[in-house]
C-alpha cells in the first residue's frame, strides 16, 4: 500500500487529474494515480492535504508524464495535513527556479499566437513547483489565464489554469444568483485584493505541469496555486 | 461588461480580412472559415487554449489589446469579435482609454523619412583578426556566424563622432539645415556618459537651443523606439522635422579582457540617422512610416543580461543557443504580425531592415519566413553586429537601392529588432507614390 498526499487536483475537460507526494526513501516526489482505464478521475471527492492510502502500480507512461501510476483499488482517507504543511512538502519535491529548470527542458514559445510548450521527447518530467517573484490572473475570453514571474525573472504568459479549486472560485464567482457586473466584480477582485491576498501569503507557491501531447506538444499549465482561494473571498466584491 | 452594439455588415468587411487570417493561422488553411455566429469552442474547431491563443494573435493583429477582456461574456464566435473590435475601434475615435493602443496614430501618420544616412566605423578587420584577438579557433566567426570582418572604431571616432557623421549625412540628403531640426532623438547601446549622446549631437550639430534632445534606450530596438518616439512627436504636432541617430562603438567595451569571443566578437562600431518630417504635398518620393507594434517577451530575459561589475567590467550571461532560437522565433512572429497589420504580404516587401545577430541567424530567418535572403541587406556580414545601428544602416541601405529605382518599383519595407528582455518591435514604411499598399 502507498500513502500519498494530495497536492493537485486539477481539472482537465470533463475529468480531474490528480498528482500527490510520495516519500520514498530519501525523496518527496510526486505521482500521479490514474484509473487504469484512462487518465482522468470522474469523480474525486478528496481535497489538498488530504492524506490518502491507495494502491498503485507502475506502468511505462508516455514521456514526460512519467509520474504516472495505475490505481488498483480505491482511496482510503487516512488523515489530512494543513495547507502551509503541503507546501512544506512541495517545497520539498520537484522545484525550479527557471525555464528550462522546470521540466529539464527548453520550453518553446508558439509561434501562432499564445501560450508555451515543451517536446515530449525532451521533457523528464510532468509537474514542478517554484515560487513566483509576482503573479495575475486573468479573464480572458471566459477563460481563466495566469501570467506569472519566475525567481529568474523569466516571465510565462497566458497559461491555462486548471487547478480545480480556483475554477470553481471563478464560477461560484460569475454565478447568476451574485447579481449584475460580475465578470467586471471579479476582474476588479482580480486586480486588486487577489494580489494582496496571494503574493503576501507565506506558503504562496505555484505547481507548473504539461498536457499529455497534443499534436506532438505538451503545453504549459498552472495546476496549482497557493494559498487556494477562500469562498468568503466572494463576499468582498 | 457586455456590450451589445453589433458591428455593421461594411464594418465586419473591414475587419474580415485580417481576423480571417488570424483563424486560418490557427487552425491551419485546411479548415474551411466557419459562419459568424458559430461557436468555435462548441463546434470543436478550437479548444479553450486555441481559442485564447487566436484572440491573441487578433489582438496583435489589430492593436486591441484588451480583446479578451472585452469577449467575457460573449460567446466564442466571430461575430464576437467583430463586435469587440468594433467597439475597441470606436473607444478609440471617442478618446477613452479603453482603445486599440498602439493605433491611434496609426497608417495615417504622416511621419515621412526624407533623408537617411549610415556611418561605418573606418577600421575594417578580418574576422580571423577578431578570432584571434578573443582566443577563438581560427575560421569560427566566419564558419560559425557567417561574419567575414568587422567594423572598428579607429582612434578619434566613437559614438558622438560616427553619430554626427551620420546626422550631417542625413540632413544634407534631406537638404535640411540645422536650425530647421526641432527635436533630435538618440540612442545606442554602448554611450553611458554624460552628456548624454542626444546632448553632444545637439552641439556637434550646431541645432537651435530650442531644439530638444531626448535619448531612448532599447539597446539593439533601439531605433525603433526612435522612430515611435519621432513619429509620435510628429503626429501630435509638437514637431515638424526631427533627426533620429543611432551610433554603437562596442569595440572599446566588449573587449577580450571582459567578454568571450563567442558574444563579444560579433559585434562592431557604426551609426546610422535619419531625417523625419511632416508629409506635405511639397515632398517627392518619401517613404512614410507605417504602424509600430512593441512588446516584451519576458520567457527570454534570460538570455541575454549584461550588468556592470563593482570592481569593473562587465558581467555577461549569453546563452547563445537560447538566444538564438528566441531570436528566431521572435522575430518570425514579429514580421507576421506587421504582415498581418499592416495588410502587406511579406511577398510584397523589398528590403527587410531588421536586426541581424549574426547573418546565419538572417539567413535562417529569412528561411523561416519563406523569403529570399538578399531581401536583407547584408550588415552585419561586412561590420558585425552594430547594436541599434544594425537595424539602421540596414534601411539606410534598403532606401538607397529603392532610391535608385523609378518610384512606381518602390516596394514596402518591414522593420523588425529585439533588445534584451526580450524587447521586441516591428513596423513598416510604404513608399509614398509606390506600389506599396498604404
Amino acid at each position: 500500500m502507498n500513502k500519498l498526499l494530495i497536492t493537485e487536483i486539477t481539472r482537465m475537460g470533463p475529468a480531474f487529474c490528480v498528482i500527490g507526494l510520495q516519500h520514498e526513501n530519501d525523496r518527496i516526489q510526486s505521482i500521479r494515480p490514474v484509473p487504469s482505464f484512462s487518465n482522468g478521475w470522474q469523480h474525486f471527492p478528496h481535497r489538498r492535504g488530504d492524506i490518502l492510502e491507495c494502491a498503485l502500480t507502475p506502468f511505462p507512461g508516455a514521456k514526460p508524464h512519467v509520474e504516472d501510476r495505475v490505481s488498483t483499488r480505491g482511496f482510503k482517507k487516512l488523515s489530512a495535513v494543513t495547507e502551509a504543511e503541503t507546501v512544506a512538502y512541495l517545497r520539498k519535491s520537484e522545484l525550479a527556479r527557471s525555464m528550462p529548470d522546470l521540466f529539464g527542458c527548453p520550453i518553446h514559445e508558439n509561434k501562432k499566437g499564445s501560450g508555451l510548450h515543451a517536446y515530449p521527447q525532451e521533457a523528464r518530467r510532468s509537474i514542478c513547483g517554484c515560487e513566483t517573484q509576482n503573479l495575475r490572473l486573468e479573464i480572458c475570453a471566459n477563460e481563466l489565464r495566469a501570467t506569472l514571474a519566475l525567481p529568474s525573472g523569466e516571465v510565462l504568459r497566458d497559461l491555462p489554469v486548471v487547478d480545480r479549486d480556483w475554477r470553481d472560485f471563478v464560477e461560484a464567482a460569475l454565478a447568476e444568483t451574485r447579481g449584475a457586473n460580475r465578470t467586471a466584480r471579479l476582474e476588479r477582485f482580480l486586480n486588486s485584493h487577489f494580489h494582496h491576498k496571494i503574493m503576501s501569503c507565506p506558503h504562496h507557491f505555484i505547481r507548473l505541469g504539461l498536457t499529455r501531447p497534443f499534436h506532438d506538444l505538451c503545453w504549459l499549465m498552472l495546476d496549482t496555486l497557493f494559498p487556494l482561494p477562500n469562498p468568503e473571498w466572494l463576499q468582498e466584491f | 461588461m457586455t456590450r451589445s452594439r453589433n458591428a455593421s455588415p461594411e464594418q465586419r468587411n473591414s475587419l474580415r480580412r485580417p481576423v480571417e487570417e488570424c483563424f486560418r493561422r490557427e487552425a491551419g488553411p485546411s479548415i474551411p472559415i466557419p459562419g459568424d455566429d458559430a461557436d468555435l469552442i462548441e463546434s470543436g474547431i478550437f479548444d479553450s487554449m486555441a481559442w485564447v491563443s487566436f484572440l491573441r494573435t487578433v489582438e496583435s493583429a489589430s492593436g486591441a489589446g484588451d480583446l479578451g477582456s472585452s469577449l467575457n461574456d460573449r460567446s466564442a464566435t466571430l461575430a464576437a469579435v467583430f463586435s469587440a473590435l468594433q467597439d475597441a475601434g470606436s473607444s478609440a475615435s471617442e478618446g477613452s482609454s479603453h482603445l486599440p493602443r498602439q493605433t491611434r496614430h496609426g497608417i495615417s501618420s504622416p511621419a515621412i523619412i526624407t533623408g537617411s544616412s549610415s556611418a561605418l566605423a573606418s577600421r575594417l578587420i578580418p574576422s580571423e583578426e577578431v578570432d584571434r584577438a578573443f582566443g577563438m579557433p581560427l575560421g569560427k566567426l566566419r564558419s560559425r556566424a557567417g561574419i567575414e570582418s568587422l567594423a572598428y572604431a579607429a582612434d578619434g571616432e566613437n559614438e558622438v563622432t560616427l553619430g554626427t557623421r551620420a546626422a550631417q549625412e542625413a540632413m544634407n540628403a534631406a537638404s535640411c539645415g540645422a536650425p530647421q531640426l526641432d527635436w533630435i532623438i538618440a540612442t545606442s547601446e554602448t554611450h553611458h556618459d554624460y552628456p548624454s549622446l542626444s546632448a553632444q549631437l545637439h552641439s556637434r550639430l550646431l541645432l537651435r537651443e530650442d531644439c530638444a534632445a531626448l535619448d531612448v534606450g532599447g539597446a539593439c530596438l533601439g531605433l525603433l523606439n526612435a522612430l515611435a518616439v519621432a513619429q509620435s512627436l510628429i503626429a501630435s504636432g509638437r514637431a515638424r522635422t526631427v533627426a533620429v541617430v543611432t551610433a554603437d562603438v562596442h569595440s572599446r567595451t566588449l573587449t577580450p579582457d571582459r567578454v568571450d569571443g563567442e558574444f563579444g566578437g560579433l559585434f562592431g562600431d557604426g551609426a546610422s540617422a535619419f531625417l523625419l518630417r511632416r508629409a506635405s504635398d511639397d515632398i517627392g518620393d518619401a517613404y512614410r512610416l507605417g504602424d509600430f507594434i512593441f512588446g516584451c517577451a519576458g520567457q527570454y530575459a534570460a538570455t541575454i543580461q549584461v550588468g556592470a561589475r563593482k570592481e569593473g567590467g562587465l558581467n555577461v550571461k549569453f546563452d547563445g543557443e537560447a538566444l538564438s532560437r528566441a531570436a528566431i522565433t521572435r522575430m518570425e512572429k514579429v514580421l507576421a504580425a506587421v504582415e498581418l497589420r499592416s495588410g502587406i504580404a511579406l511577398a510584397s516587401v523589398g528590403a527587410f531592415a531588421t536586426h541581424q545577430p549574426n547573418p546565419r541567424l538572417v539567413t535562417l530567418l529569412a528561411k523561416q519566413c519563406g523569403v529570399s535572403p538578399g531581401k536583407f541587406p547584408p550588415i552585419a556580414q561586412t561590420s558585425g553586429n552594430l547594436g541599434s545601428s544594425t537595424c539602421g544602416a540596414a534601411l539606410h541601405q534598403a532606401l538607397q537601392i529603392a532610391a535608385k529605382l523609378p518610384p512606381a518599383a518602390h516596394q514596402p519595407i518591414f522593420l523588425a529588432s529585439l533588445g534584451p528582455g526580450l524587447l521586441f518591435g516591428g513596423g513598416w514604411l510604404t513608399p509614398r507614390n509606390g506600389s506599396g499598399r498604404a
